[in-house]
């Protein structure tokens, strides 16, 4: 009984190996450049340019009180929270009343109006950018953070919208139908019968709007000049704008990018099978 | 839904047939229910996207520029001044070679992580966690990352190289090495999420398919090509369209890893607008580069149609 075995597990072996070198490969080409930052965050300058380069330098917060003392560091965090969150929030809501009526309401042309919107997507939004600033100048919205929320929250939109009707659509119309025999209004079904039942397909492009704002680097750096409305990812580049005596403050920019990556990495890593599900969600189906 | 706010209805009628006896009204209602629900998306869509590119378009063709105090229409003049600025003519051809490249490496490596994260190996799930990693990661602090790694002083890959060959790259200074740096990190950036994507597609694939050609006697090879590879083409080519497109538009990664340098050479059409428009206020030419990439962007979409014409006929 052992000779079909061990017949079979050599080739199976044999078979196995270049798929573990891919991943190892794999796994160090993707987190290579996180460990570099990490490293770089929490060391002190001078360790960073010591030759030969130190891998694990001790480790410190020190660069982060640095930060906080240099820079309004607590109010940039507060900023690209509060933008990120109302963003989300925002095209949440926005998308799921258009999801509704696109999956739900029949109307004519409803799926070329469908087309438009997802169409308009393919604008490239620094295409606009210019008359953007205009446009918020105009609505006395420049240089806050409900400007960039506004036009964030119209970019992210028509994606949000096409994955949400094909969530929307998923959902059995029984339940909507003996509902509304029953009497009950729009905002009803939209409240308590509809909302329950589509929060999975909320949560995902939940997660996935706010990952968006939060990394979003082009509107801010366009539209907000004052620490009260400027972001993290703005408060980056103005970090490596500026220089010390020994050239790039590489240890106070990692340790921005490691403040910007940690959120967001802890919020993937943990709802990584939802996010997924709404990153193909619209692709696929 | 219709039938939601419908009209008092008359005793002892049953509801369906009573809604159909009102059809006009209650369609009127639905109709209204409708526009209601989509207005504040095509609202927003309209102020931010639709309206803008009519101005932009119209900026293109003026020297409107706030620190000249410059405002009138001056016609072709910006798409003429665009052939003698250098920074301009090395954006075009970099942002197409930029797109080009990128694209097609975006789908190589997406293809082989998916086919990694789609075999079975120990580890998997771990893979598949790391994997949404550089998605993840803001692109302008990957871009910051990177160009750290690749310091030529104190960067992690250089000294590596230094080491082992004794030869000291300075990548950020040659204009070759730090277009290729500025592709290659753009594909870490973006395969990941490519592979998630044609994963999801291989997923679908009925696994009869595979017994079958087991059957047939077709390797692991002979199954990708004859099998996983013709299902997932119409989602690999929609993919590679939007890749396109949206590279286009790609501005954090060449903002944080060169900033265009050195001199122009990894500068794309999108950084331009940006140094034109936001930096220098030169809003008249600004947008007319803009038109540049909306040009580029609707010979996409239509080599797109054309595209998907083709593979319909084909499968």
């Amino acid at each position: 009984m052992n000779k079909p075995l061990a017949h079979i597990s050599w080739p199976r072996i044999f078979n196995s190996i270049p798929v573990y070198l891919a991943f190892i490969v794999f796994t160090i080409l993707v987190l290579l450049p996180v460990y570099w930052m990490t490293r770089s965050a929490f060391a002190i300058s001078t360790d960073l340019i010591k030759l030969p380069l130190v891998y694990f330098p001790p480790a410190t917060l020190r660069n982060f009180a640095t930060l906080m003392e240099q820079v309004p560091f607590g109010l940039y965090l507060r900023n690209s929270l509060l933008f990120a969150l109302s963003t989300t929030l925002a095209t949440l809501l926005v998308s799921y009343l258009a999801a509704y009526a696109f999956a739900r309401i029949r109307f004519p042309g409803s799926s070329v109006l469908m087309w438009i919107l997802v169409l308009s997507m393919a604008l490239p939004d620094i295409g606009t950018i210019v008359p953007l600033y205009r446009i918020l100048k105009t609505l006395h919205l420049s240089d806050s953070i409900a400007g960039i929320t506004l036009i964030l929250t119209s970019t992210l939109t028509p994606f949000t919208v096409w994955v949400l009707v094909s969530f929307i659509k998923q959902v059995p119309y029984e339940i909507e139908e003996a509902a509304i025999l029953d009497g009950a209004s729009l905002p009803q079904i939209l409240w308590h019968i509809l909302l329950p039942v589509t929060i999975p397909g909320l949560v995902t492009m939940g997660l996935i709007n706010f990952v968006n704002a939060w990394n979003n680097l082009l509107y801010p750096l366009s539209f907000t000049t004052s620490p009260s409305a400027k972001t993290l990812s703005v408060a980056i580049t103005e970090i490596y704008a500026g220089f010390s005596p020994w050239g790039k403050p590489w240890e106070l920019i990692m340790a921005v990018g490691v403040t910007m990556t940690i959120p967001i990495v802890i919020l993937v890593l943990l709802s990584q099978r939802s996010i997924i599900r709404g990153l193909t969600g619209g692709a696929i189906k | 839904m219709d039938k939601a706010m419908n009209v008092p209805q008359d005793k002892g009628m049953p509801a369906a047939k009573s809604s159909r006896v009102s059809l006009s009204r209650t369609t009127r209602r639905r109709y209204l229910l409708f526009i209601l629900l989509v207005a504040p998306a095509f609202l927003l869509r309209l102020i931010t996207a639709a309206y803008p590119i009519l101005q932009t378009i119209y900026l293109g063709f003026t020297n409107l520029s706030i620190l000249k105090g410059t405002n009138d229409f001056i016609g072709l003049d910006n798409y003429l001044a665009m052939g003698n600025n250098i920074g301009v003519r090395s954006a075009t051809t970099f942002t197409i070679v930029f797109i080009l490249t990128t694209t097609m490496l975006d789908l190589l490596i997406g293809m082989l992580i998916a086919l990694l994260l789609n075999a079975n190996f120990r580890g998997r799930t771990f893979a598949r966690t790391i994997n949404l990693i550089p998605w993840a990661i803001p692109t302008i602090v990957a871009g910051y990352a990177f160009r750290w790694l690749l310091d030529d002083q104190f960067g992690l890959l250089p000294y590596w190289v230094t080491q082992l060959t004794g030869l000291r790259p300075a990548i950020f200074i040659n204009p070759l090495a730090s277009q290729i740096a500025v592709i290659l990190v753009h594909a870490w950036k973006d395969a990941p999420f490519m592979a998630i994507i044609l994963l999801a597609g291989m997923q679908g694939i009925p696994e009869d398919l595979y017994d079958a050609a087991r059957v047939d006697g077709a390797n692991g090879w002979q199954r990708f090509w004859m099998v996983t590879a013709p299902l997932i083409m119409p989602l690999t080519i929609t993919m590679g369209l939007f890749r396109l497109v949206w590279s286009l538009g790609s501005f954090d990664l060449v903002y944080g890893l060169t900033f265009g340098g050195p001199g122009v050479a990894t500068s794309v059409l999108a950084l331009q607008v940006f140094r034109e428009g936001i930096l220098f206020f030169k809003f008249g030419f600004a947008s007319a580069i803009s038109v540049i990439l909306l040009i580029l962007v609707a010979i996409i979409g239509v080599i797109g149609l054309w595209l998907f014409r083709k593979t319909e006929v084909t499968y």
